[in-house]
């Protein structure tokens, strides 16, 4: 028997597979049709996992930077060196990145290892902006910070409203489920300002003008309230907060909705009558790698509140986590704010319960995340940990050239090492026992199925061995073990072992005391209040062009994240997809509509100079069909662009989809 | 071609026979989820002979998912080059292989083999095989293999086809291996009348798919007329496009498909190996030559592309038969639902339309 089931590691849809194993290796991927999500599906990096899994361009020793030079050195003296050094710094001056595609058991203990052994909660993950907005904005919101029900809702909601994701291509199986609900009679409606693959296969795409989303949905949410189609049952029933909102979209003037979204106020009634009048609906929007402004959230959770939409069958906000573990890390508390478990770092009895549960003092002031510190000048922080990333933090490479310490664990070669002082080598994840957990809340176990290298522990393993030679012996001796503290720790998680998500197809969170077997929809029962209404701004403005800068460039990280990502370049297959652009334009595209490039003699793959009040850059011009006219889209960021253009524009990176630079460009 | 009876509790005696000469593989029912994979197993009672269609193609037996052929290294310094070819060659039983799938396989003979290049690495797999093929006496929901002539039961190129008449399988001889074994177990001829409930059991399990084989009909012969005479309009190709994921499954499941990938990786102690691997036309990169010339650039150029290999006349001459063998795990595993089945339906329909009015 060489087909064991494993889940894919890469987006957050947590598909399930067979990865192919013989004679201690792995030889290939097959899909998993009985997987509740997938179903037999997956998407052209899933089909490729085992070229990664296979790869030799792998950390396999410790090295320690001497005279300059990486040299090997032993796990021991290279652990001490990490511990010692690190120990020497002020806790607000060292700053932990944790991994996306870690597992539970990996963050959580990396976790543990900031705040108890080195009282630092200067610890994030890298995506962290992109999903930040949508914990903060579900939890002030009294609801739980992932989706209220399941994946499996989707068959059912009669509406399904997409907010701007690239889901084809960033969560391509979750994109199928919507495909498939459209094909089998449930109303798409995409709200994006590109033509992207969802879009195309929505029944209405409504191509708003970039930024301006949060204007459309609150236009949405006046619609409904005008003709009188809110839930007033569901809303005096199960909510708080609704006069509110109420009252701060009596101020907007839906004469101005045209003007400022670009589009038809009438579409927008019709698609907010669709919304209300179904039975169920939903909506989709991306959340990690990409994101959405907390305003957008914002509105799209109160639609849905105001329609009645959450919380039962067929109905809920779906933020879809764009990298395997994303969800799950902020469960395990990887983020300066939250302990594991949601509650806030400066909560006294939260910290009391932890710290006993972790024999530590902790820390109580809340602490940043690495962008933050690292885009801070002068940065406040002297040494950094970053484990397994992928690429975005490069765009700090300045700044963490300056730093004193610097130490990267990870399974993969990473031309990071370079600026690191100690590298450390850890399994990949397919050489270990681990958990992750996807967009569903869905805990999945994914057992070893081969042996790591010589010497080669788990990232939990490295954590641990810090800790010792810190003097803090920690008992874990598997994986196994640290999701028994874990159930201890995360209240959503306590009911949680592994023999129990060994049994099917893992189990959803929570999985407590009351729901031992997981929980596919929380209600009302799961929450500790009623749901709220979001708090919005009251105001409703979106960014518009001007004279000396008349495009509006938008950047996407969805559906190239993959392109310029360490990991998918150790593959095959799935590079040379990705690699199809960047072989056309070496220094990076501005995508601009054929209709803009003719108007203002731009030529396809000719160098333009794209100048903002704040900074420029050169790059090629693609022609789009898919970008709307006045907007400029830049998939991806490299070499150049990066320094020079994405520094200059910090924010660009923080509101994800919803961030805008208004721009001019120029023919060189 | 001979018929004999074997019964249901003498089946280990024919794996057994075959375990101890060749590598034996089957469908197994896999123990958490019940799945079926077509597998290698180490001891013969785990092969489920009425397990239904594997999820995983018996194509990957001859054809693996991703293989080493050879490994080679350069000394620069007496410029003598050392080649090596991966010994490849594994005798190996096929056990309980459906006819879709072994219409599959000799598609794939036919691509690898019959054409003017034989493919030694294909050859290598596929010599000293043993094939036992199944005859399918009810169809799954999956299955339309009565719509593109694949099935219930295999006509050709099995060793010995097994019948499943209720407490004894017919086994049916197929070559000189297949007679050889079947007089090396002793197994009775079989006399005429039970002979002839083959062919009843074939009869009756086409009489099923009414019933049983809900999920996927393909009624495909205008769509072999259109796609071979090229009368589609573009708008269908491009409907089609926009529904494909691009992620490659159709090809990686299809028992007929064979396209490749060549990529050169570090093999260690400085060698280099050469990693052959499934690769799929429905990727941009897989027609995409040195400066970004691509005849099939465009998503549609590349789904018209694969069923004009699946149901064209064109193909079908060079595979001596359809290039779809209905097994229907194209609709399942397409995250876009443009399973082979549905492309041939719109084709139908948006053909259909163009025929004017009275």
């Amino acid at each position: 028997m060489i087909y064991k089931t494993g889940v894919c590691n890469f987006c957050g849809t947590g598909c399930g597979h067979l990865l192919k194993v013989n004679e201690g290796a792995v030889r290939g991927v097959f899909a998993s049709p009985d997987h509740p999500v997938s179903e037999g599906r997956l998407c052209v990096r899933g089909w490729h996992i085992h070229e990664l899994l296979t790869t030799r361009e792998r950390i396999t020793r410790a090295l320690v930077r001497k005279n300059g030079v990486l040299e090997e050195a032993s796990f021991d003296e290279a652990v001490s060196l990490a511990a010692n050094r690190l120990a020497a710094f002020p806790p607000e001056a060292v700053a932990f990145r944790a991994s996306p595609r870690a597992s539970n058991e990996d963050n959580y203990l990396l976790g543990k290892l900031a705040r108890a052994v080195f009282g630092a909660n200067n610890i994030d993950l890298a995506s962290d902006s992109g999903h930040g907005n949508t914990v903060d904005v579900l939890l002030e919101s009294g609801g739980l910070p992932v989706l209220l029900a399941s994946v499996a809702d989707i068959r059912k909601a009669g509406v399904i409203l997409v907010i701007g994701a690239d889901v084809t291509k960033q969560n391509p199986i979750l994109g199928s489920e919507l495909h498939k609900a459209a094909r089998n009679g449930a109303r798409l409606i995409t709200l994006s300002s590109r033509v992207t693959q969802i879009a195309r296969l929505s029944e209405t795409h409504l191509q708003s003008k970039p930024g301006s989303k949060k204007v459309v949905l609150a236009a949405m949410a006046k619609a409904l309230i005008d003709e009188g189609l809110e839930d007033r049952a569901f809303i005096g029933g199960n909510t708080s907060g609704f006069e509110d909102f109420a009252r701060a979209l009596e101020g907007f003037d839906m004469s101005r909705v045209a003007g400022l979204t670009g589009l038809d106020p009438d579409a927008i009634r019709v698609a907010a009558c669709s919304l209300a009048g179904a039975g169920t609906a939903m909506a989709v929007f991306a959340s990690g790698i990409s994101g959405l402004e907390r305003e957008t959230i914002a509105m799209a959770h109160n639609l849905l509140l105001a329609a009645g939409k959450v919380g039962r069958e067929g109905c809920g906000l779906l933020p879809a986590t764009g990298i395997c573990n994303i969800a799950g890390s902020w469960d395990m508390g990887a983020t300066p704010r939250f302990l594991p478990g949601y509650t806030k770092v400066g909560d006294a009895s939260a910290a009391e319960r932890i710290g006993k549960l972790w024999s530590a003092k902790l820390n109580g002031r809340s602490g940043k995340t690495v962008d933050e510190l690292l885009s801070a000048s002068p940065t406040p922080i002297k040494a950094l940990v970053v484990a397994d990333h992928d690429e975005g933090i490069i765009r700090h490479a300045g700044a963490i050239k300056g730093l004193d310490f610097v130490v990267y664990v990870g399974a993969f070669d990473n031309p990071f090492t370079d600026l690191a002082h100690v590298v450390l080598p850890a399994a990949s994840y397919a050489e270990t026992d681990g958990t992750y957990t996807n967009t569903e809340r869905r805990i999945q176990l994914n057992r070893k199925k081969v042996e790591p290298g010589p010497g080669v522990l788990p990232a939990w393993g490295i954590w641990a061995a810090i800790a010792g030679k810190r003097g803090v012996s920690w008992p874990y001796r598997t994986s196994s073990d640290v999701m028994e503290e874990i159930a201890a720790a995360v209240p959503a998680y306590s009911a949680v072992t592994y023999g129990k998500l060994e049994k099917g197809f893992g189990l959803q969170w929570p999985c407590d005391g009351r729901h031992p077997e997981g929980c596919p929809r929380p209600g009302p029962g799961e929450l500790s209040g009623r749901l709220a209404f979001a708090a919005v701004s009251g105001e409703f403005s979106a960014p518009a062009p001007t004279y000396d800068y008349p495009f509006l460039l938008t950047v996407g990280t969805d559906n190239y994240f993959w392109h310029t990502n360490n990991i998918m370049k150790k593959t095959h297959i799935p590079k040379r997809e990705y690699n199809a652009l960047l072989l056309l334009y070496p220094r990076g595209l501005v995508e601009i509509s054929a209709e803009d490039a003719a108007r203002i003699g731009v030529r396809d793959k000719r160098l333009v100079n794209v100048i903002s009040a704040s900074g420029s850059m050169q790059v090629a011009a693609k022609i789009s069909a898919e970008v709307r006219p006045g907007t400029v889209y830049v998939p991806y960021f490299i070499g150049d662009m990066i320094t020079g253009f994405l520094e200059a524009h910090e924010s660009l990176m923080e509101g994800g989809e919803d961030s805008v630079v208004p721009v001019r460009i120029e023919s060189v | 071609m001979t018929m004999h009876i074997l019964p249901k509790a003498g089946l280990c005696r024919l794996t057994d026979e075959l375990a101890e000469r060749y590598a034996l593989y089957g469908p197994v029912r896999r123990e958490v989820s019940g799945e079926v994979v077509f597998d290698l197993v180490s001891d013969p009672s785990e092969i489920s002979l009425d397990a239904p269609i594997p999820n995983t193609p018996p194509k990957s037996v001859v054809f693996p998912q991703a293989e080493r052929i050879m490994s080679f290294s350069f000394d620069r310094e007496t410029k003598s080059a050392s080649i090596e070819r991966d010994d490849l060659s594994v005798s190996k039983a096929l056990v309980g292989l459906r006819a879709c799938d072994l219409n599959g396989l000799l598609c794939l003979d036919r691509f690898f083999l019959g054409q003017e290049y034989v493919d030694e690495v294909y050859l290598d797999h596929r010599k000293r095989m043993f094939i036992v093929s199944n005859t399918c006496v009810h169809p799954f929901p999956q299955c339309f293999c009565v719509c593109t002539d694949s099935g219930p039961a295999a006509t050709e190129g099995f060793d010995l086809d097994l019948t499943d008449i209720g407490d004894d399988y017919l086994v049916l001889t197929g070559s000189p291996k297949g007679e050889e074994l079947v007089r090396k177990l002793g197994l009775a001829e079989a006399p005429a009348a039970q002979a002839a409930l083959r062919a009843k059991a074939v009869d009756a399990s086409v009489c099923l798919f009414d019933d049983q084989a809900k999920d996927n009909k393909a009624w495909i012969s205008r769509a072999v007329n259109r796609i071979t005479t090229g009368f589609i309009p573009y708008e269908v190709w491009e409907y089609i496009g926009h529904q494909c994921f691009e992620c490659g499954a159709c090809s990686f499941v299809c028992p007929t498909c064979s396209c490749f990938n060549i990529e050169d990786v570090a093999a260690g102690e400085g060698r280099t190996g050469r990693m052959r691997a499934w690769d799929s036309c429905s990727f941009e990169g897989y027609s995409r030559m040195a400066g970004d010339h691509n005849p099939r650039k465009p998503v549609e150029d590349r789904r018209n592309k694969r069923f004009f290999c699946k149901l064209s006349f064109s193909q079908s001459k060079k595979y001596l038969r359809p290039g779809c063998v209905g097994c229907g795990r194209c609709v399942r595993v397409c995250p876009g639902d443009i399973g082979l089945p549905n492309v041939v339906t719109y084709i139908r329909r948006e053909t259909i339309k163009q025929v004017p009015s009275e």
